[in-house]
């Protein structure tokens, strides 16, 4: 990782940790929020699509789970605020319509998009496993962006108030997760 | 995992020689320095040791506990199956070890309840329940991870304060109080499935909670 850590700063055991611990609450916060999704649209032509797109955030929640447990990362406390918190978001924004439930997805692929992204600049050279995995589930976070956009995430009325207010909520929860 | 304090073997040799003085002297720089010479350290390395005196030896004690439990119970030669054997295999191999040092511990708990060693004394807790846990093979990655560490703490420090008085041959009086404590918690498990399968029965599917993470 970068050599300018100062006095004070966390030791490179503790950033790892911190980056399983918010990657790992980030994947379940996902999951929730396809879970809310599927919970009102789960029957409507875009079922399957965000069955496919659910099924995948499930699987990198395992990934992350694993690294959790073989590592020894506590788990962020938050977890059953992200429970509760992602399902209200993806079932609030789907009752909205297919449209805004698409408009939430972009939001937050791309909040988690500049997250994987930063971290694996942070990563460097160390750690090439971890880097890898999250190099992957960065594509696969942005095929769910580009599907949703596709599918006409902008045409959702008040697209850009929606947007920001779900993105800056991402980024806040990222923060917490980190350090909680 | 918390961050270990420091370990060396220089660390753990002076806590390993001081234990024997520590029921005459507490844990003091005397009880350190008559420990330094017997490891062959200069008693001028006390301070640069254990800075923190008391309290930063009390915590590489209980710090080197841990990891030799951990050892312990990886080196056992039937590995308990169940969770809640393997915690109990932990505490008993643990207190198993400290036996010869039941004085030592007992000073160890004195300094942790003053109330300027408050810090070290929850760190340790802390650090501690996650050890015995992690050699019981715990594998939770959601909130569980917590419930089961403070549950495990209230227990795990009633069963320490029981040994400090038990003169039952091997502690088995403590083994037995430790395992009925263990199986009152085995009840709230069984208690909340009852509930949680109550639950289900009038929650629509889509609200149920994601399934546990499996391979």
């Amino acid at each position: 990782m970068n050599d300018l850590r100062q006095p004070g700063d966390h030791t490179p055991a503790d950033r790892i940790a911190q980056m399983i611990r918010v990657d790992h609450a980030g994947e379940y916060g996902a999951a929730r929020i396809y879970a809310g999704q599927l919970a009102v649209l789960g029957r409507g032509e875009k079922g399957d699509l965000l069955r496919h797109m659910a099924a995948q955030e499930a699987q990198h929640l395992r990934a992350f789970s694993a690294m959790v447990r073989d590592r020894r990362v506590r788990p962020t406390a938050l977890l059953p605020l992200w429970h509760l918190a992602g399902f209200a978001l993806g079932a609030l924004t789907a009752a909205l319509g297919e449209k805004a439930a698409m408009a939430c997805t972009v939001a937050v692929e791309d909040a988690i998009d500049a997250h994987y992204t930063a971290q694996a600049i942070e990563l460097g050279t160390t750690e090439p496993e971890l880097k890898q995995t999250i190099e992957n589930f960065r594509t696969e976070e942005l095929q769910h962006r580009d599907t949703a956009l596709a599918h006409g995430a902008e045409e959702t009325p008040g697209y850009r108030l929606l947007y920001r207010a779900i993105n800056t909520g991402c980024r806040v929860a990222i923060k917490l997760s980190e350090r909680i | 995992m918390i961050t270990p304090p420091e370990r060396s073997a220089e660390r753990d040799a002076a806590i390993d020689a001081i234990l024997a003085h520590v029921p005459f002297d507490g844990w003091t720089l005397r009880a350190l320095h008559l420990a330094l010479a017997e490891v062959g350290l200069h008693p001028d390395d006390a301070a640069l040791l254990f800075p923190g005196g008391a309290g930063d030896l009390v915590e590489a004690f209980c710090d080197l506990a841990d990891r030799r439990m951990v050892l312990d119970v990886a080196a056992m030669e039937a590995p308990p199956a169940r969770l809640g054997a393997g915690v109990s295999a932990a505490i008993a191999l643990r207190l198993a070890r400290n036996r010869a040092h039941k004085e030592a511990v007992r000073r160890a708990v004195s300094v942790l309840a003053l109330p300027q060693n408050a810090r070290i004394a929850v760190v340790c807790g802390a650090r501690t329940v996650d050890a015995i846990w992690q050699a019981a093979g715990d594998e939770s990655a959601d909130f569980s991870w917590y419930t089961k560490r403070v549950s495990l703490a209230a227990i795990y420090g009633a069963t320490v304060l029981f040994w400090l008085r038990d003169t039952s041959p091997k502690e088995a009086d403590t083994l037995a109080f430790l395992n009925r404590r263990l199986a009152d918690l085995g009840r709230i498990g069984a208690l909340r499935r009852g509930a949680e399968a109550l639950l289900a029965r009038f929650t629509p599917a889509a609200l149920r909670p994601v399934p546990p993470a499996g391979p």
